[in-house]
């Protein structure tokens, strides 16, 4: 699943590592995204104010532009921090593009978060520059061929989407595919709900949007692989007002990751019912527990009032036990020396005395 | 008219189990010194009763069936809709999953319906047969309030994720 953040969070944070670290480091990391965006992050000891960046990422159409990224592409990374960044030409090989990060310009204070995580948006530019071109091609001269041709853009190698070009126009087109069943059932209430919010009038402004369960006309001719799918289509409508100055850049990144938004959004609606499951599950649990709580206390009321005069069992101790037994011994030597002898009452208190047991279980022996 | 329907259900549930639910200690008649639930072994018909099927409609439907020393009761909650129905189907395996908790539910629910219990004549000495019975319907009127809940929740949500979506193409 794409990332919603433009920055990179790994690489911001390799990067920030690399810049707050009280020693030279060395480093030479190699970094995956996504499956198919490659880092490679470069620092020596012997030279810590230089660190180089190089990346590789698929491009994100096959058809239109080259794997080579375009001028207007590099013209945006170096607008990126044009202090920090500059492009090594020619780049590391295997890789499309490398940055020498000057460290040494990023500015002290908080500011060099902001930097960093500005230079962590890389990728996310080179894709966003690459729609971008597409997108402006709207309102230019293209022939009919061109104009009604489904162009496959991929953010994500397994979540590729359409552009149609149309006068005045650009219909992109998201099939949708999900593994189990049930995010396909909530991703498609989100879709009605989708419909439903953009039909009404307070957005109208917003680009119109539609969902199928069969492909748009606009499709036809497309592979089966791409047709097939198990959560139908979305389709936006873009207008030449939706990418006007700022709103290009929203425009660009809310239809790359239109993708990943829906998926986050399933993911967290079945967090949401877990939860509520759990809690329901408490509160039926308790009732049963009431249940056997409010039944164990009549049995007990029941017994307490049945034997009432039921001598009351309580455990003594092993000491109590005996003691009350050599009483009752006590007892009934006493009714057998009836006879009073001098002095015997003397000797049975110092003789025959029941001995004193600690409480104890046993005594240590020394 | 939907909750008078329901009263109703409801109440032809609760009366046919507290006619039902007339168990007793009864040894298994084929493992000696064995007391297993009859309604499940089904191994002497004289031990069974006739079991009971009551309908609200076609897709919601009660099953109780009755033996001399155990009753189940099976199921089968309404699903107007697939997220209803998978709504409906978390939400049930949730609770069989974690059985242990309730001591009457079945792990796994008869086949044809959603969920099913198993009281034995040793639950009911346990608890008191009305409290029982109380605890069935409860649980009835819990799970479906509960999921005409998720579902609106379901859809609540997505509809303030989808204002959001689209009023990032406005500002």
């Amino acid at each position: 699943m794409a990332c919603i953040e433009r920055a990179s969070p790994a690489l911001n944070q390799i990067l920030l590592k690399l810049y707050s670290a009280d020693k030279p480091m060395e480093i030479d990391h190699h970094l995956y995204e996504f499956g198919s965006v490659q880092y490679h992050i470069l620092s020596q000891a012997s030279n810590p104010l230089v660190a180089y960046l190089s990346i590789s990422a698929s491009s994100l159409c096959h058809g239109v532009l080259q794997n080579e990224l375009s001028s207007y592409t590099i013209e945006m990374v170096k607008r990126l921090c044009p202090e920090v960044v500059e492009i090594v030409e020619p780049s590391r090989e295997g890789y499309q593009l490398t940055l020498r990060l000057n460290l040494n310009q990023i500015p002290l204070g908080k500011d060099y978060v902001k930097v960093i995580r500005d230079i962590s948006t890389f990728h996310s530019v080179i894709l966003s520059s690459q729609l971008k071109e597409i997108l402006w091609n709207v309102n230019s001269d293209v022939t009919m061929q061109e104009m009604y041709k489904p162009i496959k853009l991929a953010y994500h190698p397994r979540e590729p989407f359409f552009i149609i070009m149309q006068p005045q126009r650009i219909i992109a087109v998201f099939p949708i595919r999900f593994k189990e069943k049930s995010d396909v059932i909530i991703a498609t209430a989100f879709f009605q709900e989708l419909v439903d919010v953009g039909s009404s009038d307070k957005w109208a402004k917003a680009p119109p949007c539609t969902w199928s369960a069969i492909p748009p006309p606009e499709l036809r001719g497309e592979t089966l692989e791409d047709l097939s799918t198990n959560g139908g289509f979305v389709t936006f409508d873009i207008s030449s007002r939706h990418i006007e100055g700022k709103r290009l850049d929203k425009t660009v990144w809310n239809l790359l990751n239109f993708n990943a938004y829906v998926r986050y959004h399933v993911k967290s609606t079945k967090g949401y019912i877990q939860r509520r499951m759990r809690k329901r599950l408490e509160n039926l649990v308790e009732v049963l527990h009431q249940t056997n709580s409010e039944e164990n206390g009549q049995t007990k009321q029941h017994q307490a009032t049945g034997y009432r005069y039921k001598k009351k069992q309580v455990r003594s101790s092993k000491y109590n036990i005996l003691k009350q037994r050599w009483g009752n011994f006590g007892r009934k030597m006493k009714m057998h020396f009836r006879l009073r002898i001098h002095g015997f009452g003397r000797f049975r208190q110092r003789w025959l005395r029941f001995p004193k047991f600690s409480s104890k279980g046993y005594t240590k022996l020394e | 008219m939907s909750s008078s329907t329901s009263r109703l259900y409801l109440t032809c549930i609760r009366n046919t189990l507290e006619a039902s639910m007339c168990l007793q200690n009864f040894p298994c008649q084929e493992v000696e010194r064995h007391n297993k639930p009859e309604v499940e072994l089904k191994t002497s018909s004289e031990l069974l009763l006739n079991s009971v099927l009551i309908c609200r409609n076609e897709a919601e439907k009660c099953l109780i069936e009755t033996s001399i020393n155990s009753l189940r009761i099976s199921l089968k909650m309404k699903q107007t809709d697939e997220l209803e129905n998978i709504l409906t189907k978390k939400f049930l395996r949730f609770l069989s999953m974690r059985a242990e908790a309730f001591q009457v539910l079945r792990r796994k629910p008869v086949q044809g319906y959603d969920i099913s219990f198993l009281i034995t004549n040793y639950h009911c000495e346990q608890m008191q047969k009305q409290k029982l019975i109380n605890f069935i319907l409860q649980f009835m009127e819990g799970i479906d309030r509960e999921i005409s809940e998720l579902k609106v929740s379901v859809n609540t949500r997505g509809n303030l994720v989808a204002t959001k979506f689209l009023k990032q193409f406005i500002d």
